[in-house]
């Protein structure tokens, strides 16, 4: 399928949101930092604008100036205006501005099980927007309710309505999301990365319902996003945001074919191509790890309780040789991070054999593992969690050689040598993680597992919380690593963009099973299964290539 | 649900056996003999000797501790060396105003502590805020004894609105109970609303961050209303931690407030049987504590389940 950019002409239509030349600065005293620097879009009835940018960009900062959401005793709004339908927002008193809230202008948020109340009915959540405008009674709320949840296709209406957060999937959760905020019909929806934390085929769902909720009701949308996929797929018009301006607005089709701003065509650049990368020559060394039939069974209840036994990985096998790295990508609830954990040992495998080198560590005691745990190292998702808060750099680098024997001064000089391996200046050594942005973090948690010098890394995730031009520099960091040291990299991702750039095999799981096992090449062009066709169909953009701004020819995606 | 109340019903049972092997050994292995003790310094070695035969203290001591379970399971907790009434009878008549009176100082530090500890976040950082941390350091650091007496000399001596002391069960008229009951109840209260507040400001303070507070105000909800259906709900789980614990740790309190007001409850008879070393009273008085303990704990993990639905057992 080639890409097609939307490409209705907006300007006959009427203007629902103009913010003009909108400054905002941190702090509330006269000269504090500028965080949105002359600010200027204009959203019309029924068109889509996508806000792109990395984080910290100020994307997220407009949207809240929008909603008047900004809190109030850390940030200001010093000048220019917000003018929706005719209300210059700007102006208005806080209850006014309260009253239009949810009324004709809303937002949708990225991350659904945070952005609901998890100890009050998703119905009742609902029905309070209703209830805080003033609108019909108990049963009239309800019944809207319930009819905003059959339009957003939830199934089962009646027992989702008595449901809590926790008891519907993400999808369903955004779902009510959004059937929250278009209940009372806005003329503007504010939607700040609502699918990033979606797996692909529901993005592709939810994506789906918003611009066909969008049709029905006019509404303008404004979405954040930092995916250049998403974008191309539902944009009309795109703004880029850097360092708190919008270097660049322009109709998706031209943003796209001819970026004109330098920083565009950089994130343009780095958006990983879905097409595998040139296949390496086979490695015919042994490989370091062998896993074999691995199964993880949850087994909970007993005592009054049902027995129940629930299957998070079910017959995995694989080899991984030295040098190479194996993907396994799946979406949530695959199994995908159950098998990185096993394979760890951090949590016990039920079933099968892993072998580490020479050694089977499948049933190792934590005494005996420990002197082999130095042979496999894990970096995780988020950097910001990952390192200890309280403690320096060079302790967390440090304390895993100290551990096995090396001497406290050597250890440090290795951490110093490392340090600048990854990219980083050596004084880092004495700094502590917030002091450094999430990729800097993410290379100093790389630094940390090499430091062991590990025969296999496992990377958990370990670039999806970055930016795309941060993911494209620690992909090429892992990449440099891997052919100076041999190290075999187990790559466990969501991203099939990703995993097609850095991983020889891919594993694709389904349900705790593997459904597809094979070359990069293999797999992601000519895929034999239907789930991984699903998945790669999913992927949003997949018929552009970003980086050279054009279609990606019919023979080389092989749809 | 029902299966985790029983359940944990079912795991009363060994602790409360460890409590009443416990409070058997402390008796047994404490130096010296019960029996003479109890006898006092001017009895005869025979009159010991005849003490302790009546004590079934010669029986071997697996012997003795099954003749103590077997008295419990059948409730009876034995006869107080000092007056020679049965336990059961001096604790059923001193237990009530003390529970009476431990509720009430839960129902005012709730009362209190909750709006102040709502009004701290909500004013996080400013005036409000300020004043009501003022208030919980003075009522974590001032000793009961002195905001009793404090608050005799106010309400009582100065200005006559209330009695000095003593007691009137709510049988005798509600109006009474309170007039006594009040002064007791807020000397006892002072610590716990301190905390009740720094907790309850704590706990919403660290809500009010959350995701779903700031989709309530896109929503368009009104201020008051995000702090109290979305803000406190979510926020309640620890409070009630510290609501729980703090009933069961107002118990042992009470003993200072019974002293100062003259309250025949379970504070001061426990006093009186350690002052007399009247065993059976104290064994009696710790297990009974231990009971309530467990009791406690047991209603607040079912009540945790009422505030957040996605605790289930």
């Amino acid at each position: 399928m080639a890409t097609r950019f939307k490409t209705q002409d907006f300007d006959p239509a009427d203007e629902v949101i103009a913010i003009d030349r909108l400054c905002v600065e941190l702090g509330t005293a006269e000269g504090g930092r500028r965080v949105l620097d002359e600010v200027s879009l204009t959203i019309r009835l029924g068109e889509t604008a996508c806000l792109v940018g990395e984080s910290g960009s100020g994307k997220s900062l407009t949207s809240l100036a929008v909603m008047g959401l900004l809190p109030a005793n850390a940030i200001r709004v010093t000048s220019g205006s917000i003018r929706l339908g005719d209300t210059d927002l700007l102006t208005r008193s806080a209850r006014e501005i309260r009253a239009m809230r949810g009324s004709r202008m809303s937002m949708i948020f990225q991350e659904p099980m945070t952005a609901l109340n998890p100890v009050m009915r998703v119905g009742h959540q609902i029905a309070e927007v209703l209830e805080a405008h003033g609108i019909g009674s108990t049963s009239e709320r309800r019944r809207r309710v319930l009819d905003i949840m059959a339009q957003v296709h939830l199934p089962d209406v009646e027992r989702v309505y008595r449901s809590y957060p926790h008891q519907l999937s993400g999808g369903q959760r955004q779902r009510i999301m959004i059937a929250m905020a278009l209940i009372l019909e806005p003329a503007l929806l504010i939607a700040d990365e609502p699918t990033t934390a979606l797996d692909v085929t529901t993005q592709q769902q939810i994506l789906g319902l918003i611009s066909e909720l969008q049709r029905v009701h006019g509404t303008a949308v404004l979405f954040i996003t930092h995916d250049m996929g998403v974008v191309s797929e539902i944009a009309d018009t795109v703004h880029v945001m850097r360092q708190g301006r919008i270097v660049e607005s322009a109709p998706a089709e031209r943003l796209f074919r001819t970026p004109q701003h330098d920083y565009t065509k950089a994130l343009l650049d780095a958006v990983p191509s879905l097409h595998p990368r040139q296949p390496r020559p086979q490695e015919t060394r042994p490989p370091v790890l062998d896993v074999e039939s691995l199964g993880k069974t949850y087994e909970s209840g007993g005592f009054l309780k049902k027995h129940v036994a629930k299957r998070a990985a079910e017959d995995v096998t694989f080899q991984l040789r030295p040098g190479r790295t194996l993907g396994i990508v799946g979406e949530s609830g695959s199994g995908k991070s159950t098998v990185a954990r096993c394979v760890m040992r951090l949590i016990d495998p039920t079933d099968g054999t892993i072998r580490l080198g020479d050694a089977d560590i499948t049933r190792l005691s934590p005494g005996q593992l420990r002197s082999r745990r130095a042979k496999i190292q894990i970096v995780f998702q988020d950097p910001y969690r990952s390192l200890n808060p309280r403690r320096k750099i060079v302790s967390s680098l440090i304390e895993g050689p100290i551990n096995f024997g090396l001497p406290r001064n050597q250890a440090i000089e290795r951490a110093r040598t490392l340090l600048e391996t990854v990219g980083l200046p050596a004084d880092a050594l004495d700094c502590y993680p917030h002091q450094f942005s999430g990729g800097q973090r993410q290379r100093i948690a790389i630094a940390r597992a090499v430091a062991m010098e590990p025969d296999v890394i496992v990377a958990d995730e370990a670039v999806s919380a970055l930016d795309v031009s941060v993911q494209d520099q620690v992909l090429h960091l892992l990449e440099d690593l891997q052919r100076d040291l041999g190290i075999a990299i187990l790559f466990i991702t969501h991203d099939l963009r990703v995993a097609a750039q850095i991983c020889d095999d891919v594993i694709v799981m389904q349900h705790g099973k593997v459904v597809e096992h094979g070359t990069a090449g293999d797999v992601l062009v000519s895929p034999r299964h239907a789930y991984t066709r699903a998945l790669i169909e999913a992927a949003p953009g997949r018929g552009w290539d970003f980086a050279a701004g054009r279609e990606i020819a019919r023979e080389e995606t092989n749809a | 649900m029902l299966g985790y109340i029983v359940k944990r019903i079912l795991a009363v049972i060994p602790v409360m056996a460890i409590v009443a092997l416990i409070v058997f050994l402390i008796l047994r292995l404490t130096p010296g003999d019960p029996a003479a003790i109890i006898a006092g310094d001017t009895a005869t070695p025979d009159q010991i000797a005849s003490l302790r035969e009546s004590m079934g203290l010669n029986e071997p001591i697996y012997v003795q501790f099954f003749q103590w379970i077997g008295q419990l399971l059948h409730g009876d907790l034995g006869t107080s060396l000092l007056s020679g009434t049965s336990v059961n009878a001096l604790i059923a008549d001193r237990i009530w105003p003390t529970l009476n009176i431990a509720l009430l100082s839960i129902v005012m530090s709730v009362a209190i502590a909750v709006p102040l500890g709502t009004l701290a976040a909500w004013r996080h950082g400013r005036f409000g805020d300020h004043v009501v941390m003022a208030i919980s350091v003075a009522g974590f650091s001032v000793p009961a004894f002195v905001v009793g007496y404090v608050l005799i000399k106010v309400f009582a001596a100065d200005l006559r609105w209330l009695p000095v002391q003593g007691y009137r069960a709510p049988s005798q008229g509600m109006g009474e109970f309170l007039r006594h009951a009040i002064l007791p109840a807020m000397t006892l209260t002072a610590a716990y609303v301190a905390l009740t507040a720094r907790m309850t400001r704590a706990s919403l303070l660290n809500v009010l961050g959350e995701d779903y507070i700031r989709t309530a105000h896109a929503k368009g909800v009104k201020d008051v209303t995000v702090l109290l259906r979305h803000g406190l709900r979510n926020a309640a789980v620890p409070i009630l931690t510290v609501v729980g614990t703090g009933f069961a740790m107002l118990l042992s309190g009470v003993v200072v407030v019974e002293s100062v007001f003259n309250i025949p409850g379970i504070g001061r008879l426990t006093i009186d049987a350690v002052m007399a070393r009247d065993y059976p009273v104290i064994q009696g008085m710790i297990l009974l504590t231990s009971g309530i303990y467990v009791l406690v704990n047991l209603l607040i993990d079912i009540a945790y389940t009422v505030f957040d639905p996605r605790i289930r057992y």
